[in-house]
């Protein structure tokens, strides 16, 4: 029998289905892991078993269950969730210490010469044991989540739920996290439910379970996973049939094709799960601008820009060129600055130190901004639409904004829909549609002004493998057509791929800043991208 | 022009589409400022009686038969002084009325009696209203040696009704606290939702920008002014219009443009919408206390009556009150006029030159 098992586990919010009839037994010890897009319903499926929110369908944990958050009261104790989002669950003020006695206290642990020995450990493990004094609030993004970590565990869950634990975390500070997982499962039996947005991290999984729009649609091991893919996937090729598609590395196809196989990733399920349920997957394309431009060769130039909040530096004199035509991928943890430092670019942020010149043009007031702006697209974090307007009023707005003639806006608007996949989704509201759809119709309402240069912040973050992968294409596509730079940052790692340049941050700091061909020269032993950025931050500790 | 149209649009597209706020617009230019009129009662009106009366009948039960509606409840007998004593202590009788034993007997034999009267004066103006009235009914059987009438001509409003007054009043406090919190609104949640920052990457003149946006807010607090006053003022109090009604709606605007001024003030210094809630309400409750539309003015304190000079509601509550009621001729508004327009534009100034530094 299993230790934990999951009954046709179907969530509902506000009629909406969040996650349907999902199963899943676990045993003791092991590690689970659900992988998915942001809404794909993996929070929700957590939140019912940690017995947080009501469900339909049954949990069975350690022979006991339960249908409803009541029913599960008596199990409580040997749960622990960490709920998504860094640090959520932690108090600012509140040193390391303390947040370890708060939580031993609320949780009724009398207090003994194990507990402090398991504390201890806990403490070492995570290596926190030198900064017990040091308030939470001034921790970095993966201490943080560290911190919150072996808080969770301080009652000896023997049911550790995670919601994305490592989302926006460093790589070194990820790798430690799973460590102390192993570790935990391995002395104390736990079992852990994990989820995440990074297909590289299924590995660490006993079990994986792939989450795609409210359902599962796979399980099993990671290699079991990928040798059921393995079939469909090849080297890039034009596709001739349907049921094919070609993303930025790979061509998926159901039918057989002529060409090399190459191993795929767990991404390659979502888009097999796709061509399988026959889904149209819109095919991106850019068409020429209107009004040819000549990029300049530097379209940006900072010289040790700085921002400070406070004490806090959160850009420490940074350097950056931003050349013509290429994409310069700005990496790095939550936390490390990257945002600050578009936001300085733009202008929504004083600037502390430093000179800034953008195209070819030194700023200093904001009126030599304003003169500048009709040449910047930006697509921000939160890929601000609004909300109460549909997806057609919205693109029309801007297009109004930039003093478009209402002729020209009309057709390229239309234009724009048709190429970026999203003209059936013209008369919604943005907060009815997917998360890759709003990103590309933002996307295209920061291309309505043809700009030459293009900021986007965070544009792939929680959005699934499909919409990325065609976010991928749109982008390249844009820098070939169009000659435009392009400034994009990104937690993820794996994305560097595809950039030409690549800048990483570490706490305010440039670590790093090379081309793509460069960086795998110079760590030739490294396989991907994540190992190379490891060696950033494990070297200067 | 066509962006300034364009941004227009935009915010009343917004507007429609949260039915929340429109619900809020609706009802408090409708059913608020009725409730306000009609429910707001300074006149003496269904008042419960209660008397003990020792002497036996006579001219204690004559008193009491003149005591009827709508004033006052039918009288209600009491047994003891004490019952009655419970009875307003609880609440269930307003007035209590006391005939002594010797009431009949001085009356007739001295011509001079006493009647004890007791008041449950917490809801003031109520219970001094009855006893007013007490007087005028005690006043009739009085003998008095030289009998002076008051022949009175009420004017302006010749029933004397209130609710036509405080629905006006309430009315003209709506326009004041929209046009704070939807001006501040829209500003708020583009702060709220995210989209401030891609608003201030548009190659638009900030001004513009801040223009068009508060001068959408005036639009919907006009159809709102426009709405009750047919519906309302008009409709349900027959308010009546002695002035030009042109010249009511044109004060309507400019005022509305001062509150919107507030409301920039507000939206530059808050940044979600339930800071714009509490700091509208503060800002809110002092000019509304000082316009004169709760207490009249000449019977504030001194100094808040100087302090009231610089309430722009003041001005807007007066030059309306001479509209309709009094028909106040156009060019005799002057005064309220400016009244409005320079405050309006010290505020209105105020608030666009704090927006404007967020740009």
């Amino acid at each position: 029998m299993a230790d934990l098992e999951l009954k046709k586990i179907t969530v509902t919010h506000k009629r909406v289905v969040a996650i349907k009839d999902a199963s899943l037994r676990a045993q003791e010890g092991e590690i689970v892991g659900f992988i998915g897009a942001d809404g794909a319903g993996k929070s929700s499926l957590m939140h019912a078993v940690a017995g947080v929110a009501s469900f339909e369908g049954e949990v069975v944990f350690k022979g006991r269950t339960f249908r409803s958050p009541k029913e599960a009261e008596p199990l409580k104790p040997l749960i622990g969730l960490m709920p998504q989002g860094i640090g959520l669950v932690l108090y600012k003020n509140l040193t390391v210490d303390e947040h370890l006695t708060f939580f031993t206290k609320i949780r009724n642990i009398p207090e003994s010469p194990s507990l402090r020995e398991y504390r201890q450990r806990l403490l070492e493990m995570a290596g926190l044991s030198p900064f017990t004094d040091r308030p939470a609030g001034k921790l970095s993004g993966g201490m943080k989540q560290k911190l919150s970590l072996i808080c969770t565990l301080i009652h000896r869950p023997k049911l550790l739920i995670l919601d994305e634990p490592t989302t926006g975390v460093d790589p070194l500070s990820r790798l430690e996290l799973w460590d102390i997982l192993d570790e935990i499962r391995k002395s104390e039996g736990t079992i852990a439910l994990v989820s995440t947005a990074y297909m590289e991290e299924a590995a660490k999984m006993d079990r994986v379970y792939l989450f795609d729009s409210g359902e599962i649609i796979a399980s099993g091991t990671a290699s079991e996973l990928l040798e059921k893919v393995a079939e469909y996937s090849y080297e890039p090729t034009p596709c001739t049939t349907r049921r094919c598609i070609t993303t930025m590395d790979y061509t998926y196809s159901i039918d057989p094709l002529d060409a090399p196989r190459k191993t795929p990733t767990l991404e390659a399920l979502f888009f097999i799960n796709a061509l399988r349920e026959g889904q149209q997957i819109p095919h991106i394309e850019i068409s020429d601008r209107e009004n040819k431009i000549a990029v300049p060769p530097v379209v940006m130039e900072a010289k040790g820009l700085t921002k400070r909040f406070g004490d806090f530096v959160a850009d420490d004199h940074i350097d950056m060129q931003l050349r013509g035509g290429e994409i310069l991928g700005l990496l790095g943890a939550n936390g490390a600055g990257k945002t600050t430092f578009i936001k300085m670019l733009l202008g929504l942020y004083p600037i502390d130190e430093g000179e800034l010149t953008l195209l070819g043009k030194p700023i200093k007031s904001a009126k030599e901004r304003r003169e500048l702006k009709a040449s910047i697209g930006y697509v921000s974090q939160q890929f601000s639409l609004y909300k109460d307007m549909t997806v057609r009023e919205n693109l029309h707005y801007f297009a109004s904004m930039h003093a478009l003639d209402i002729g020209k806006a009309q057709e390229r608007i239309s234009r724009y829909a048709k190429e970026l996949g999203f003209e059936k989704y013209m008369d919604e509201l943005p907060s009815d549609l997917p998360l890759g759809i709003n990103q590309r119709f933002s996307v295209a309402a920061a291309l309505l002004h043809e700009p030459v240069v293009l900021f986007l912040d965070e544009p792939t973050s929680g959005v699934d493998a499909i919409a990325r992968s065609q976010f991928w294409q749109m982008i390249t596509l844009l820098k070939k057509k169009w000659g435009i730079s392009i400034l994009i940052t990104t937690h993820y790692m794996s994305e560097a791929e595809y950039c030409d340049r690549i800048v990483l941050l570490k706490e305010g700091k440039k670590v790093a800043d090379d081309s793509v061909e460069n960086l795998y020269k110079k760590f030739p032993k490294a396989k991907s991208f994540e190992e190379i950025f490891l060696h950033y931050y494990e070297d200067r500790i | 022009m066509k962006i300034f149209l364009a941004l227009i649009t935009k915010e009343l597209i917004g507007f429609f589409r949260s039915w929340g706020l429109v619900a809020v617009v609706l009802y408090s230019f409708t059913l608020d400022i009725y409730i306000a009129g009609a429910g707001i009662e300074m006149q003496a009106k269904n008042i419960s009686v209660g008397y003990v009366d020792e002497t036996g009948g006579g001219m204690s039960q004559k008193i009491l038969s003149r005591l009827h509606m709508p004033e006052f409840q039918k009288p209600v007998m009491f047994n003891s002084r004490e019952a009655l004593s419970r009875s307003i202590y609880n609440r269930e009788t307003m007035v209590g009325i006391i005939f002594e034993s010797d009431f009949e007997k001085n009356l007739q034999k001295y011509k001079r009696a006493e009647i004890n009267l007791l008041l449950d004066s917490i809801s003031a103006t109520q219970s001094f209203q009855a006893l007013q009235y007490l007087q005028n009914i005690l006043l009739e059987y009085a003998d008095l040696k030289y009998p002076v009438k008051l022949k009175i001509h009420k004017l302006f409003n010749p029933n004397a009704t209130t609710s036509q007054f405080m629905a006006m009043a309430e009315m003209l406090s709506v326009i004041t606290l929209l046009g704070v919190i939807l001006t501040a609104a829209v500003f708020v949640r583009e702060k709220e939702n995210g989209t401030w920052e891609i608003m201030l990457l548009t190659p638009v003149n900030p001004k513009l920008i801040i223009l068009a946006k508060s001068f959408s807010q005036v639009i919907i607090v006009m159809a709102g002014v426009v709405m009750a006053t047919g519906i309302v003022l008009f409709g349900a109090f027959d308010v009546p219009i002695n002035g030009s009604l042109f010249a009511f709606f044109l004060l309507s605007f400019f005022y509305a443009f001062t509150s919107a001024g507030i409301g920039l003030f507000v939206a530059a210094v808050s940044k979600s919408m339930l800071q714009v809630a509490q700091l509208s309400i503060l800002i809110m409750m002092p000019l509304i206390f000082l316009s004169g539309a709760w207490t009249p003015i000449h019977a504030m304190h001194p100094l808040l009556q100087d302090l009231s000079l610089i309430s722009p509601l003041r001005y807007y509550i007066e030059g309306s009150e001479s509209i309709f009621f009094r028909g106040t001729s156009f060019v005799d508004l002057w005064s309220y006029f400016a009244g409005v327009i320079l405050l309006g534009s010290v505020l209105y100034f105020y608030g666009f030159r704090k927006i404007g530094r967020l740009f």
